[in-house]
């Protein structure tokens, strides 16, 4: 690909703008925004998984000296309408919820009733005192059990609990079969997980009775998408809804849907006639905002003695939870759509199926798709154990290769620019693969054990209109952006994103800085108010960089253009020929050389705002730009991630020795940014695998709703993540940006996985479940010593 | 539950007379009576590290305290550092090493160090992930947080010397 790409602002490591406010604790979080008698809710939520309500009791805690009142589904259900999810996808019913539940709670930590008062101590009091009458009901607890035919069910308007199924084949997968020197199965269990931002979910609601209007202060990654769910659920105009997002304290996908929290403040307010506002607690937030991943697999691959995959097949069952905030299939249809990833695989069939259990509702997190890698490259490394064969020989022998590209992936799927032999090979060269060898034979004589990994991802990261389209989701990829020099030559923009801690303030300005030809000190990017931003469809999955800054780059670009027209018209020169704008000034090339012209860009702003007169013919007064983009339908970005571990015998701990990923994502546009990304996300991967769980009981109480229960990794258990980048650009996107963020979780759980069961082997243990706790490997080790392997 | 108790409160060098119910815990009176919305809750049960201030120069959780309990202590938050508007060594090597995303956690990790630091200028990099290991972060990994306060510590031991 083209190396030739030179750019004078994108790829600079510029430091980030955040950075001074966080530092001095000037940030602005939902709670450092006060609104003068502002009152506070608290939710009562449901101590039952699954219970009738019977009757609410609010009469003791309406007395409550502070309590404004205690509202419920009733009167929820007469401010707002219900959510209603009936995208036209074969195999997925439609559900429908309501506000806050009314008939039935679905969860431990289903809200039930609000409390509003003037303060949160006296919400959270009053909260204490509602008593609710309930009739307990038997809960779905387990998906398997969940559809069984007798499962109680969580939603009754529908047939089953299973409430999304679709099935795919592509190729001849019974041929591959039949043809095969050995069929190779393996299965993999993912757990349940959750989000846990550091900020937890709030709001702050303000209804303005004189003007009709509502204004929502809410940490939400998507402005445009959560100002047209609240304008619709209200019975309200778009014109009558402004969101504003203030500094996010994090989101990892969990901020996105319009909660039932956030609809039930916004509607309070609006009742009411005051500000309303709602801070989630730690303990809410990890039992009832939203949880993710619980999902098991099951691959049957028909392999040749050398191993190579003639036909792949994937049984997929994901455990969504009580409620669907996204259309059920939404996760689970990626995993399947990109699973065969880095290999030529042509014959491939899966069969998807999506449970509602009485847990709460799954939502996107940080990868929704983060099992894939560990499904695949566990599949490959069970076909090496299965046959003899060196795990690095079978990825070789199955990869793409530089000369397969564009490579349709069995799904439809376009692979184009992508590298994963590459990094494949150079994560391999890095950790040095046979002197590894080496010493875990040695380790082996003393009784140690050591494991090696290596785990290619195939990231999607940027989702174009036309994925939504073939999905059957409504809904757009595009994102829009505007550009504006403002009369005294410094440069505002604006982008549809909202970013919860990422650091878009700097590598955005350095898209706009390079389009436009300024430095990125004069450009100030305004994100996160639906007033100020164009309507964009916000931050999900790895869109950022590809999205919002390729649509900032063409959109700078296009301002260039107008500002060199006047400026050629200033310099009695025909046209723009031969005219850039350089560091805010224009230069001429002549006999190839650049040279200033004297024009500045505040010469030419001037001039279009204030001397419109003196404007070229058919040139409109201002320098006010404006530009959508709709990205391809699916950009990839790929990486090989490579680990090796030691595992304690006596007490089951993995000590990670060496982690590395050999990453290429495109065009970078902050290589700060984007190593943070990678080492964020292959943390958040790392502590998902080997700590996190969120653990409810057989009657679907949550165990896990504190910090110490539900454990995130500390500095303690995390690695040192060394990254070599090995960047190529896209073709087909702007500047030949891909995006990134989500490949790192995908390639920790599934290089951390092939690490334990490299370590393993010799005991022959397999891992087939998370998380990879102590517990977990200590009981493995238990049962191989049972069976006569080796004592610890 | 609704009576008020008027207490004094020393923060950051300055003593403030508030009237607060005595159950109010220290970081929602830091955050709603004195208006330093710099220190951050996180999870109310003391795991998070968020909220961390220095109560008479050690590190404390102002979610674990009472606001009425903290009366005749010395108290410094995220504001008494950089007040001048110059970046202390570790605020510098934070933005310098890419040490925080989304900066929720930020306030308690620079506060920790603070008093760490003062007390142990030659950490090791073990040394400094164990104390660290008292505040989460979601969204580094730690790996940046623990070079920027191992870089602070060196150039705080250079300043020392001159």
């Amino acid at each position: 690909m083209t190396d030739a790409l030179e750019f004078s602002h994108i790829g600079k490591a510029l430091p980030r703008r955040e950075d001074f406010r966080f530092l001095t604790g000037q940030g602005r979080y939902l709670d450092d925004i006060k609104l003068p008698g502002a009152l506070h809710v608290a939710f009562v939520r449901s101590p039952h998984a699954h219970a009738r309500i019977k009757a609410i009791h609010a009469g003791e805690a309406c007395a409550l000296s502070g309590v404004v009142g205690v509202f419920t589904g009733r009167d929820l259900a007469q401010w707002t309408t219900p959510l209603r999810l009936a995208p036209p996808i074969e195999g997925l019913h439609p559900v429908e919820m309501t506000t806050l539940p009314v008939d039935k709670v679905r969860f431990h930590g289903d809200p039930v009733a609000v409390v509003v008062a003037r303060d949160r101590y006296i919400a959270e009091d009053a909260a204490e005192l509602v008593e609710v009458e309930w009739d307990a009901l038997p809960c779905a607890i387990d998906a398997v059990d969940a559809l069984a035919p007798d499962a109680p069910l969580v939603d009754e308007t529908l047939p089953s609990n299973l409430v999304s199924h679709q099935s795919f084949s592509a190729g001849d997968v019974a041929g591959a079969r039949s043809g095969a020197a050995r069929v190779v199965e393996s299965r993999f269990d993912l757990h349940r997980h959750t989000h846990v931002p550091m900020e937890t979910r709030g709001c702050l609601a303000d209804w303005d009775g004189g003007q009709s209007h509502l204004t929502m202060h809410i940490g939400t990654q998507v402005p445009h998408p959560m100002r047209g769910q609240l304008a619709a659920r209200l019975g309200l105009s778009e014109t009558q809804v402004t969101v504003i997002s203030p500094d996010i304290g994090g989101g990892f996908g969990q901020k996105i849907a319009l909660y039932r929290e956030e609809l039930t403040v916004a509607a309070l307010a609006r009742h009411l006639g005051r500000p309303v506002r709602w801070r989630e607690d730690r303990m809410e937030n990890l039992m009832a905002a939203s949880h993710a991943r619980e999902t098991r697999c099951l691959t049957r691959a028909a392999v040749t003695a050398d191993g190579r995959v003639l036909g792949l097949e994937l049984e997929l069952t994901e455990d969504f939870g009580a409620y669907c905030f996204y259309p059920a299939n939404y996760m689970a249809r990626v995993i399947a759509m990109i699973l065969t990833g880095p290999y030529r695989i042509s014959n491939y069939a899966f069969d998807v199926k999506v449970v509602l259990t009485n847990k709460c509702g799954n939502g996107p997190m940080r990868a929704p798709m983060a099992i894939t890698s560990w499904v695949m490259e566990g599949t490959i490394d069970s076909i090496a154990r299965e046959l003899g064969l060196d795990p690095l020989e079978v990825r070789r022998v199955n990869a793409i290769r530089a000369s397969d590209l564009p490579f349709t992936m069995p799904t439809g799927e376009i692979l184009e620019d992508v590298t994963p032999l590459e990094t494949l090979e150079a994560a391999a060269g890095a950790i040095d693969v046979p002197t590894f060898r080496t010493r875990q034979a040695e380790a082996k004589a003393e009784g140690r054990l050591l494991g090696l990994g290596l785990c290619t991802v195939v990231e999607s990261t940027t989702y174009g209109s036309g994925f939504y389209k073939a999905a059957g989701i409504p809904g757009s990829g595009h994102e829009a952006a505007w550009v504006r020099i403002e009369p005294s030559g410094v440069v505002n923009a604006s982008v549809g994103l909202m970013g919860s801690g990422q650091g878009y303030e700097t590598p955005l300005a350095q898209a706009v800085a390079e389009g436009l030809g300024v430095s990125p000190d004069q450009v100030r990017v305004h994100m996160g108010n639906t007033d100020v931003a164009p309507y964009g469809m916000g931050s999900r999955g790895g869109r950022g960089a590809t999205a919002g800054g390729g649509t900032l780059y063409l959109c700078a670009q296009k301002a260039q253009e107008k500002i060199l027209t006047i400026a050629a018209h200033m310099l009695n020169l025909n046209d723009m020929q031969g005219l850039r704008l350089h560091e805010g000034e224009v230069e001429r090339q002549l006999t190839g050389d650049w040279q200033s012209t004297g024009i500045g860009l505040a010469d030419v702003a001037r001039r279009a705002y204030l001397d419109p007169l003196s404007l070229p013919s058919g040139v409109k007064p201002g320098l006010d730009v404006s530009l959508t983009y709709d990205p391809p339908p699916m950009t990839y970005s790929n990486a090989t991630h490579a680990c090796e571990v030691e595992i304690d015998p006596e007490t089951g701990m993995i000590r990670i020795q060496r982690y590395l990923v050999a990453e290429d994502c495109g065009t970078v546009l902050n290589p700060v940014v984007v190593r943070g990304q990678q080492q964020g996300a292959v943390a958040m991967g790392l502590s998902g695998a080997l700590f996190e769980q969120v653990v409810y009981d057989e009657n679907g109480q949550n165990q896990s709703a504190t910090l110490a229960d539900y454990m995130v990794a500390t500095a303690c258990e995390l690695p040192n993540i060394e990254i070599i980048p090995m960047h190529t650009p896209n073709g087909r996107t702007p500047a030949g940006i891909k995006g990134m963020a989500e490949g790192g979780i995908m390639g920790a759980i599934g290089v951390i996985a092939g690490a334990v069961n490299d370590a393993l082997a010799p005991l022959g243990i397999s891992v087939e479940k998370m998380p990879l706790s102590p517990q977990s490997i200590r009981a493995h080790l238990r049962s191989a010593e049972k069976s006569g392997g080796p004592k610890f | 539950m609704s009576g008020t108790k008027q207490i004094f409160l020393t923060v950051n060098g300055e003593t403030h007379e508030v009237s607060v119910p005595p159950r109010k815990l220290l970081v929602d009176v830091l955050r709603d009576d004195l208006h330093l919305t710099g220190t951050h809750t996180g999870c109310e049960h003391g795991v998070c590290g968020a909220c961390t201030i220095l109560v008479d120069g050690q590190p404390a959780r102002a979610c674990l305290s009472y606001a009425v309990q903290m009366e005749g202590h010395e108290l410094r938050t995220i504001e008494a550092m950089a007040a001048d508007g110059e970046l202390k060594p570790l605020q510098r090597a934070l933005h310098e090493e890419h040490g925080l995303q989304c900066g929720f956690c930020t306030a308690g990790i620079v506060m920790t160090f603070e008093a760490y630091l003062r007390d142990n200028p030659e950490p090791t990099e073990d040394e400094v992930r164990d104390v660290l290991s008292g505040n989460l972060c979601r969204c580094t990994g730690y790996q940046n947080i623990v070079s920027a306060v191992l870089k602070a510590a060196s150039e705080m031991r250079e300043e020392a010397q001159v």
